[in-house]
């Protein structure tokens, strides 16, 4: 398949850039780890839904960017995952570390169970199979009483508190963006990026498309799975129109492509601008919504590699990137 | 166990709405079978043609039936900028970036929707769309049998359209292979416009009679666009008459499910067929289509 939106980026020194990579990000949770100590509730509230953002963005990169997988029903595992999650902290008490685990393997179980329904066809019904695949289980979670109905579940013991959580989903997406390095830094990346732009061309050279973006596929669903799981704690209270919403997938669409699409920064970029774009217009959520589409349009049209993509070719910024 | 007229006016209800379902998403499957694009933004121009109907009703005092040639064309119309801003500039670019771009206009016009005509749910009221028409022991909604002539008449003409016209014969070349239909002299890029004004002014038309059968608002675009997408993965991809016979089946199997499991379950019925049909039939409907 060859398309702008899944363009390549360059491939960068592996190892070297690989220890780098690493070493910045454990850095980075070393220093955001203490930001609870001084920053106050809105800024830690920002933090949390930044990381929340991050780790799906990752995981939508990874499938779109590296496997040419475009999804909208990353929605679907959110649900999953906030489900699962209440559901294990009431039902058994698990403790949270647990419950994210186990929702993650929920994430990545469902996805390989619909795989097959949604790999048949490639490129666009995959598109189309996701956004079906989220309403479907939106709608069971309505009509099936067992799951809260309409009304949704209530963790019944308090949520943790903020800074706890947010050193829960700090550490979630770290450990999600070590994972997406490990997968882009080493030769796993070399085999992503040669089904992305010929499937037959990589089947012939002994590569199997299927299981490399089934893998793609169920490891960004497992993040997805957590980060709910982890949303919900959050909330305290989950119903199926906020859980299984498309909010969410265009939340995360909309990141991947403005950040820039199969570009390492592109998620953490996108997820920033993002959040902070809501911030800007909190008080217009319409107008928030339909800008993010005009931006969204403007950028596949011009920049189809988003705003990294048009960093990268400034000449000082690109040097330093490699 | 619900008594055989109840069963029988569910099932004729379920088939000529499913008459109408098939109009909604000959737009989507029409667009794409010629231009591969799966217009992510299909179900809120059926939005539009619900409004542009209860609006044409609103100001002029003339019923929306009447009206429909106008709404077709007015919301035929809107869709030509659409083309030619937004997708013939993508060209070759792939079909994601062309997806992607009507998804994106999908969430500016569910928003505008918000803001131009408030959250509200709305209905084209009309009197046939309470009346119901008894025949024996069937029991079902005048607007229904009224919407599902209308849609077989135009599902029919689209078809005669598309397999006996000079346009018809050129919307097919393209549709087979781009490259070889523009290298016999085919203009694919009119007819890939023409192609995606028609499909917008089918789903106006399509738009106007959901309006008229059901509630809908500024967000009815999501359920209206996997529904077409189920009736166009049931009865095959850019295959008119196939849409007419997907149509019918999802409104039927939607009935019984909605009989049998109750009424929230309609559209998870719709769903869950879709899926299914992916995972275990998929080449009956992308014989034509395969990228």
């Amino acid at each position: 398949m060859s398309d702008a939106i899944v363009s390549s980026p360059r491939v960068g020194s592996a190892s070297t850039g690989g220890l780098v990579e690493v070493a910045v990000l454990v850095g980075a949770l070393g220093v955001l780890w203490f930001v609870p100590d001084f920053a106050g509730d809105y800024w830690l509230q920002l933090g949390f839904r930044t990381c929340v953002y991050l780790v799906l963005a990752q995981g939508w990169n990874l499938m779109a960017g590296s496997a040419g997988l475009v999804s909208l029903g990353t929605s679907s595992f959110i649900g999953l995952g906030a489900y699962a999650a209440l559901g294990l902290l009431n039902r058994v008490g698990a403790p949270l570390p647990l419950a994210l685990l186990i929702c993650a393997t929920a994430g990545g179980v469902l996805a390989a169970l619909v795989s097959p329904a949604l790999f048949r066809l490639r490129g666009l019904y995959f598109t189309v199979g996701t956004l079906a695949l989220a309403e479907l289980l939106r709608l069971l979670m309505v009509n099936v009483s067992a799951f809260g109905g309409a009304t949704g579940i209530i963790l019944q013991e308090d949520p943790p508190a903020l800074p706890v959580l947010f050193r829960y989903v700090l550490v979630l997406a770290f450990l999600a963006s070590l994972t997406i390095t490990l997968c882009t830094r080493t030769r796993v990346s070399v085999i992503l990026r040669a089904v992305r732009d010929d499937e037959d061309a990589a089947a012939q050279m002994g590569i199997r498309p299927y299981r490399v973006k089934l893998g793609a596929f169920v490891l960004a669903s497992a993040l997805a799975a957590m980060a709910g799981g982890i949303q919900a704690a959050k909330l305290g209270a989950i119903e199926p129109y906020g859980m299984f919403g498309l909010q969410w997938s265009i939340d995360v669409l909309s990141m991947v492509i403005i950040g820039g699409v199969g570009l390492r920064l592109g998620p953490l970029v996108g997820a920033l601008f993002v959040v902070a774009l809501g911030e800007a217009l909190a008080d217009y959520p319409e107008a928030h919504t339909a800008i993010a589409g005009v931006i969204l349009i403007v950028l596949i049209r011009f920049a189809p590699q988003g705003i990294v993509g048009l960093a990268v070719k400034l000449p000082l910024i690109g040097r330093v990137q490699a | 166990m619900p008594d055989i007229g109840i069963i029988s006016s569910t099932i004729v209800a379920g088939v000529l709405l499913g008459g109408i379902l098939a109009l909604t998403a000959l737009g989507l499957s029409i667009v794409l079978g010629v231009m591969r694009l799966v217009n992510l933004a299909h179900g809120d121009f059926l939005v539009v043609g619900a409004y542009a109907g209860l609006f044409f009703l609103q100001f002029t005092g003339i019923d929306p039936l009447i009206g429909l040639p106008v709404v077709a064309v007015f919301v035929g119309m809107l869709a030509l900028p659409v083309y030619s801003f937004l997708l013939a500039p993508l060209a070759g670019r792939g079909a994601e970036a062309q997806m992607m771009t009507m998804f994106a206009v999908s969430i500016i016009l569910e928003n505008a929707f918000v803001l131009a005509f408030s959250a509200d749910t709305r209905s084209i009221a009309r009197d046939y769309a309470t009346v119901p028409l008894t025949l024996g022991p069937i029991t079902f909604p005048l607007i229904y049998l009224i919407g599902f002539a209308i849609s077989v008449t135009l599902i029919l003409a689209v078809h005669w359209l598309v397999s006996a016209t000079a346009f018809g014969r050129d919307l097919r070349a393209s549709a087979v292979d781009a490259q070889a239909a523009a290298t016999l002299g085919v203009d694919v890029k009119r007819v890939q416009m023409l192609t995606f004004a028609l499909g917008a002014a089918c789903a106006g038309v399509g738009g106007t009679l959901m309006g008229a059968a059901f509630q809908f608002g500024p967000s009815s675009g999501g359920a209206y666009l996997l529904n077409s997408l189920a009736v166009v993965v049931l009865g095959g991809l850019g295959n008119v008459i196939g849409t007419l016979i997907g149509g019918i089946a999802l409104g039927a199997l939607q009935s019984i499910g909605g009989l049998t499991l109750g009424d929230g379950y309609r559209d998870l019925v719709g769903m869950a067929l879709f899926l299914l049909v992916l995972a275990f039939r998929p080449d009956g409907f992308l014989a034509k289509g395969r990228t």
